[in-house]
C-alpha cells in the first residue's frame, strides 16, 4: 500500500532517506483527508526543525493543518514548484509532491518512524 | 444661567464629536484647526485608506475573475491618478459633512493654530494671518497625532515617506520597504503590492499586527506571504543611505542589506503637544509625553480637558470620539467616566482583521482560566460561495461563568462582524448564548455561531475529534 521504501511518521508525513539527507512530504491519506490543497506554505531554506514539530501550514478547502517534521534537522531545500501548484500533493504525494529535503542532526530519529506496513496498519484504526 | 462658553482645540474625530455632543446638550462651541476638519481620521488615515484598499480589492477580484467564471478580453489597467483622485472625492464629501453639521448645531469654527494663553483663552494665528482671542469657561485638547520620524530616517518626502505622503503617491514604485508591520504598515503593503510594487516589510517584534491575537497574526503572515509580501521580523533598520543614482539600501540589524526605490515608514505616532501652551500652564504630561488626563478626561489643571490620541492610550478615532462626548458630557454638568473595556478595532488587510476583548496571551498572562473556541471561514459555505476562504473566528470565555472575554476574527468583512463579540461583552452575555442565537443561513457570522460551539466541543460542522 503505502511505498516500500519510505518510512511513516504518526502525523501522517513521510520521509525517503539518503546518508543524512531525508526528503519529506505528506501520505497518500492525508492528501485524501485534506482535499483539494489549494496553498502550501514552504519552509525557509536553513531553517532548523525539530522533529514531532510543525514547519509548514497546508490549506485545502476544507482545512488548514501543520506539516509535522518527521526528523530533526536544517531545511536544504524545498519544492519551488509547490507555490504555484500545490495540487501536485494531490496528484503524486510521493514523487513529485515532495516538499522539503532535511540535512538530519540526529539520524537515529529514524528508528522512531514506522515502517509502510505499521503505517497502514495504523490508518486503518485511525479512520475507525 | 449664561450659556456655557467651549473651545476646542482640533476637529479630528475627538474634537468635532465633542463640539456637537456639548452643541446638543447647549454649549456654544468654538473649534480651533489648523489643517482640516476630520483630522488625521478623514485626512490622512481610516477615509483615505479605505479608499485605497477598496480600488486595491477591486484589481484583486479582476485578476481573479476566471475564478468566477469570467473572461476578460483584453488587458484591464488600473490609473493611479484617478484611484487617488476618488480618495480626494470620499475624502472631501466627508469634510463637507462635518463642516455643514458644524453650521446646523451653530458651532464656530475657527482655521488656524490655537495656543493657550490661560484657562480661559485661547489665542488663535489664523490661516488668513489675522489672530483672534477665543474666549471660554472650558478647554478640551483635541490635537491628535502625526506620523513618528526618527532621525534614522532621512525623509525627504519622495523616497522616504510616511502614510502622509504615501496616501498622495503620483507613481507606483517598483519597491517599497516598509519599516513596521502594525496595522498602517500591513495595510499598505496589501495596497501597494496590488499595485504592482515589490513589497518588504520590516518589523522589529516577532508578530505582524503584534497587538493583536497571535493566532490571528500567524495567519495574517502567511496572507502575507501567499501574496509574495516578505515579511521579517525580529528585526530593526540600523540605517538607511543613499546610492549616487537615487536608489536606498536599507542596512538590517542582522547585517542583511536590502537595495529599495523607496522606504515607507509607519512606526507609530508622534503626539501633537508642542507649541500650544501646554508646559506655560503646567498641564502634567506623562512619561510617553502624553497629556495625562483621569477617567473623567480631565487634565490636572481644573477646567481644561484633554481626549484622543493627544492622551496617548488607545489611539484610534471611535476611542477619541467616545472620549470627547466623556469630556464634553461633563463640562456640561452631567457625570461620566470612560471605559476602556470594550474597543472592538478593524484592520483593512487582505483579508480584514475584527477583534474585541482580551486576546489568549493577555488572558493567559493575567493567570485567567479560559476556553477557547475556533471556527475555520472554510468551513462555511458562504465563504465558499464567495471565494473567500480564508481566515477564522475565535471566541474566548472565562472557563467558570462561560462570559464572553473576547472575539477575534480574520477573514471577509471581520471589522463589521466582530460587533457580535462587542455587544456580548456589553451585556456579560455568555458564549452559550452567542451558540443559542440563531444565526442566518448563509453568512459570514455562522462563523461566530459556530467558534461558540466549539468552545463547548460541540460544532456541527466539525468532524469528532
Amino acid at each position: 500500500m503505502s511505498p516500500n521504501d519510505l518510512k511513516y511518521h504518526k502525523e501522517h508525513t513521510w520521509a525517503r532517506i539518503k546518508g543524512k539527507k531525508a526528503t519529506i512530504g505528506i501520505t497518500h491519506y492525508a492528501q485524501e483527508s485534506l482535499g483539494d490543497i489549494v496553498y502550501l506554505e514552504l519552509p525557509e531554506v536553513d531553517t532548523e526543525v525539530d522533529k514531532d514539530a510543525g514547519i509548514a501550514e497546508i490549506e485545502s478547502t476544507k482545512a488548514t493543518s501543520p506539516i509535522i517534521a518527521p526528523v530533526s534537522g536544517k531545511i536544504i531545500e524545498v519544492n519551488e514548484e509547490l507555490s504555484e501548484s500545490p495540487e501536485i500533493i494531490n496528484e503524486d504525494p510521493y514523487e513529485k509532491g515532495w516538499i522539503a529535503v532535511i540535512e538530519m542532526s540526529n539520524t537515529k530519529e529514524i528508528e522512531e518512524l514506522l515502517d509502510p506496513k505499521d503505517y497502514d496498519k495504523y490508518v486503518e484504526e485511525e479512520a475507525k | 444661567m449664561a450659556e456655557k462658553r467651549l473651545i476646542i482645540l482640533g476637529a479630528g474625530p475627538g474634537g468635532y464629536v465633542a463640539a456637537i455632543r456639548a452643541a446638543q446638550l447647549g454649549a456654544k462651541v468654538t473649534v480651533i484647526e489648523d489643517t482640516e476638519v476630520g483630522g488625521t481620521c478623514l485626512n490622512r488615515g481610516c477615509i483615505p485608506t479605505k479608499a485605497l484598499i477598496a480600488s486595491a480589492e477591486a484589481i484583486d477580484k479582476i485578476n481573479r475573475a476566471e475564478e468566477y467564471g469570467i473572461d476578460i478580453k483584453g488587458e484591464v489597467s488600473f490609473n493611479l491618478s484617478k484611484i487617488i483622485e476618488r480618495k480626494n472625492k470620499v475624502v472631501a464629501i466627508q469634510v463637507k459633512g462635518i463642516r455643514s453639521l458644524f453650521k446646523s448645531w451653530g458651532i464656530e469654527l475657527l482655521e488656524g493654530r490655537g495656543k493657550i494663553k490661560d484657562v480661559n483663552k485661547v489665542d488663535v494665528a489664523l490661516k488668513d494671518g489675522s489672530n483672534k482671542t477665543a474666549e471660554g469657561d472650558n478647554i478640551i485638547i483635541a490635537t491628535g497625532s502625526r506620523p513618528a520620524r526618527l532621525p534614522i530616517f532621512p525623509f525627504d518626502g519622495k523616497d522616504v515617506i510616511t502614510s502622509d505622503e504615501a496616501l498622495n503617491i503620483t507613481e507606483i514604485p517598483k519597491s517599497v520597504l516598509i519599516v513596521g508591520a502594525g496595522v498602517i504598515g500591513c495595510e499598505f503593503a496589501f495596497i501597494l503590492k496590488e499595485l504592482g510594487a515589490e513589497v518588504t516589510i520590516v518589523e522589529m517584534l516577532s508578530h505582524a499586527v503584534a497587538t493583536e491575537d497571535e493566532e490571528i497574526s500567524e495567519i495574517l503572515e502567511r496572507e502575507l506571504k501567499k501574496r509574495k509580501i516578505k515579511l521579517i521580523l525580529n528585526t530593526k533598520i540600523e540605517k538607511i543611505e543613499r546610492g549616487s543614482e537615487g536608489s536606498l539600501t536599507a542596512v538590517l540589524s542582522d547585517g542583511k542589506q536590502i537595495k529599495t526605490e523607496k522606504v515607507l515608514v509607519s512606526i507609530g505616532r508622534a503626539l501633537n503637544t508642542e507649541n500650544i501652551g501646554i508646559e506655560e500652564l503646567g498641564i502634567k504630561k506623562g512619561k510617553k509625553g502624553e497629556i495625562e488626563v483621569n477617567n473623567r478626561m480631565e487634565t490636572n489643571v481644573k477646567g481644561i480637558y484633554a481626549i484622543g490620541d493627544v492622551v496617548g492610550g488607545i489611539m484610534l478615532a471611535h476611542v477619541a470620539s467616545t472620549e470627547g462626548i466623556v469630556a464634553a458630557e461633563n463640562i456640561m454638568g452631567h457625570s461620566r467616566e470612560i471605559d476602556y473595556n470594550i474597543v472592538p478595532a478593524g484592520i483593512f488587510t487582505m483579508p480584514e482583521i475584527g477583534s474585541v476583548g482580551l486576546r489568549e496571551k493577555q488572558a493567559n498572562e493575567k493567570g485567567m482560566d479560559i476556553k477557547v473556541g475556533r471556527f475555520q471561514f472554510r468551513g462555511l459555505g458562504k465563504a465558499h460561495a464567495m471565494g473567500e476562504i480564508a481566515g477564522m473566528a475565535k471566541i474566548i470565555a472565562d472557563a467558570k461563568t462561560d462570559k464572553v472575554l473576547g472575539l477575534h476574527i480574520i477573514g471577509a468583512h471581520a471589522a463589521d462582524l466582530v460587533h457580535e463579540g462587542a455587544v456580548a461583552m456589553k451585556l456579560g452575555a455568555k458564549v452559550k448564548d452567542i451558540a443559542n442565537t440563531i444565526h442566518a443561513h448563509p453568512t459570514l457570522s455562522e462563523a461566530i455561531m459556530e467558534a461558540s460551539e466549539d468552545l463547548h466541543k460541540m460544532a456541527i460542522h466539525l468532524p469528532k475529534p
